[in-house]
């Protein structure tokens, strides 16, 4: 009898831990198919792509989408453009992050807590695809808009608040004795925070680096209205999507698709790098902000 | 010891004195918070102040006219298109919802066991979340192509559809087909909030209750989401503001059609201030889009509101 009912227990687990693998691969399957659909896609000649078809892999690999989306479509000067914008808007992030963090844990000060309230609301308040238009007319006031720098110091300007959260998060955890004790050697505040706590800083600073990174990295829009009538300075997520809008559409099918690849590889590989640091970056900022 | 006391006690001085006098702002201080005040200003606030005045003016990108609450006028009385892009945008949302919240949390509950092979379950559903949303936008455009997609080349070998489906093209699919790309790039990032939250109720608890003999899903029910209930909210809260104000996803895929079918607020906003693909850089109406771009801000503060007020239940379970 005992033994019966345990063998039902047994099975009908079994039979659940099934269930639960199906889906599981079912969802991995639609997560992943996208990707992969690209990716093969990338290496089928534009004929082959045009064709259709429902082959996921292409009938022989070849380079030339890539070679020819470098030399011809652009694509290097494009990921250049992509390295540099997510480079400068990661090494502002970080600067200007960790001294705020810094600050707003450490010191009081007049009107901390009107800033810090001004921080969080403009989190929340959404005039979405407003604010661009007068920080583009802004851009062409001061001349920034002939270069990637206006997008640059709007990606930080947006990026920061998150960011300061997450470093002051952080200093709570960090003991106040070693300030005292920076103070007692001589340090000055600057100094403390230079040479004491940054190397301190530097688990969540990675989370920040790479938070500021991939946002960067994965700009579109403000990218887009930004290098409108410049198209030398674009990004590669605007570069690969102007040419959807483009004459030629299914002409240019495997350039997008190498474009594509090309824009989505290097961050996937930098994700599985160091996948732990953006799952953590992003609940610390959200469960606990 | 003499030197080292003296050292503290200049310090301390030093913290009260620039207390005393200007209200803790000191050089240093001034001089590290400066980015972000500035980036601030010009970032938030500038764009806000912006806005409240544009939406009294008639802008065409050259020359701005003061026409008086004219704009307002026209969006309530004169603009369906609008409304009915508002009317989108809650159906996006809401269908967007229905499904990546259900997913995203069953996900969660199921690798927040011992499951072999969670981690790499973990990392594949992220995986969306870390890419350009508008490049996988396009990505999805080129599976739904009617002719060259290959979705409809899978389904029409499979014998599942004889014709080839107009998946974004087709008023009466495109905003399933809008809200599935959604849901791709949505439920891994719930599902890690999920996840984390669900880290923060002890396993005892469980334990206990199978030992009175609860089943899995009595477990889930009464125990698991009672207590998820404050991360359940913010979860929500963040899901409903993120959807009511995408627009970049649906601009790649359908730029709002077949026939502003899949317009949302924002997009509708976007287009008004610099244009579609259609539209020559003279038809631009700034002025009226920053006046739909406020009403939508308070319709998405309205939205908000009325949640927070509705789920208030959900703190007081815990």
């Amino acid at each position: 009898m005992m033994m019966e009912k345990l063998k039902e227990r047994k099975a009908s687990k079994l039979i659940g831990y099934g269930i639960i693998y199906t889906c599981l691969i079912i969802l991995t399957l639609f997560t992943i198919y996208p990707i992969l659909y690209v990716v093969f896609g990338s290496f089928k000649t534009n004929q082959e792509l045009v064709l259709g078809g429902s082959n996921l892999l292409p009938t022989q690999f070849n380079f030339s989408n890539y070679i020819e989306a470098w030399k011809l479509a652009n694509f290097g000067r494009y990921t250049l453009n992509s390295v540099f914008l997510s480079t400068m808007v990661m090494l502002g992030i970080l600067i200007v992050s960790s001294m705020a963090g810094y600050c707003m844990a450490r010191r009081d000060f007049f009107g901390k807590e009107f800033l810090y309230g001004l921080l969080i609301s403009f989190m929340f308040i959404n005039i979405g695809s407003v604010s661009l238009r007068p920080l583009f007319e802004l851009a062409v006031k001061i001349n920034l808009h002939k270069s990637l720098w206006g997008v640059i110091l709007i990606c930080i300007g947006m990026g920061q608040a998150t960011n300061i959260f997450l470093v002051r998060g952080y200093m709570a955890s960090v003991p106040k004795e070693l300030d005292e004790a920076a103070a007692i050697d001589g340090c000055g505040f600057f100094q403390t925070f230079y040479i004491i706590i940054l190397p301190v800083l530097k688990p969540i600073l990675a989370t920040v680096a790479l938070l500021s990174f991939r946002g960067a990295w994965n700009e579109y829009i403000l990218a887009q209205v930004f290098t409108m009538s410049n198209p030398a300075m674009r990004p590669l997520t605007a570069g690969v999507i102007a040419l959807k809008s483009t004459g030629d559409g299914a002409a240019a099918w495997n350039i997008m698709f190498a474009g594509s690849a090309m824009s989505i590889i290097p961050i996937l590989v930098i994700y599985l790098l160091a996948s732990k640091y953006f799952m953590t970056g992003l609940t610390e900022g959200a469960v606990k902000g | 010891m003499s030197t080292l006391t003296s050292g503290f006690n200049k310090y301390k001085s030093k913290l009260q004195n620039s207390k005393g006098i200007k209200g803790g702002w000191d050089i240093p201080l001034i001089l590290m918070m400066l980015p972000t005040i500035v980036l601030l200003a010009v970032v938030s606030i500038y764009p806000f102040m912006w806005l409240l005045k544009y939406v009294f003016y008639d802008y065409n990108g050259f020359k701005t006219y003061f026409i008086g609450l004219d704009n307002f006028k026209r969006v309530f009385t004169n603009d369906p298109i609008y409304w009915k892009s508002v009317v989108h945008t809650f159906e996006y949302a809401f269908l967007k919802l229905l499904f990546t919240m259900p997913i995203s949390l069953m996900v969660a509950v199921v690798l927040n066991h011992h499951l072999k092979g969670k981690n790499l379950f973990r990392i594949i559903f992220f995986i969306p979340t870390v890419i350009s949303a508008a490049v996988y936008s396009l990505i999805f455009y080129f599976i739904y192509s009617p002719y060259n997609g290959i979705l409809n080349n899978m389904l029409m070998e499979w014998g599942w559809i004889t014709a080839p489906i107009d998946w974004l093209g087709s008023s009466a699919i495109a905003m399933s087909s809008v809200v599935i790309v959604a849901i791709w790039g949505g439920f891994g990032n719930y599902m890690i909030l999920f996840l984390a939250g669900l880290q923060s109720i002890s396993q005892e608890v469980y334990e206990s209750a199978d030992i009175d003999g609860a089943s899995k899903v009595q477990s889930f029910f009464q125990i698991t989401i009672p207590m998820l209930g404050p991360i359940l909210k913010v979860v929500l809260l963040l899901a409903i503001t993120t959807a009511l104000k995408d627009y970049q996803s649906i601009m790649v895929l359908t730029g709002g059609g077949p026939l502003d079918r899949t317009q949302v607020m924002f997009l509708y906003v976007y287009q008004l201030m610099f244009g579609n693909e259609n539209s020559a850089a003279g038809q631009l109406q700034i002025g009226y889009g920053a006046t739909v771009g406020l009403v939508s801000s308070i319709i998405i503060g309205i939205a908000t509101a009325v949640f927070l007020k509705l789920s208030k239940k959900l703190d007081n379970i815990y």
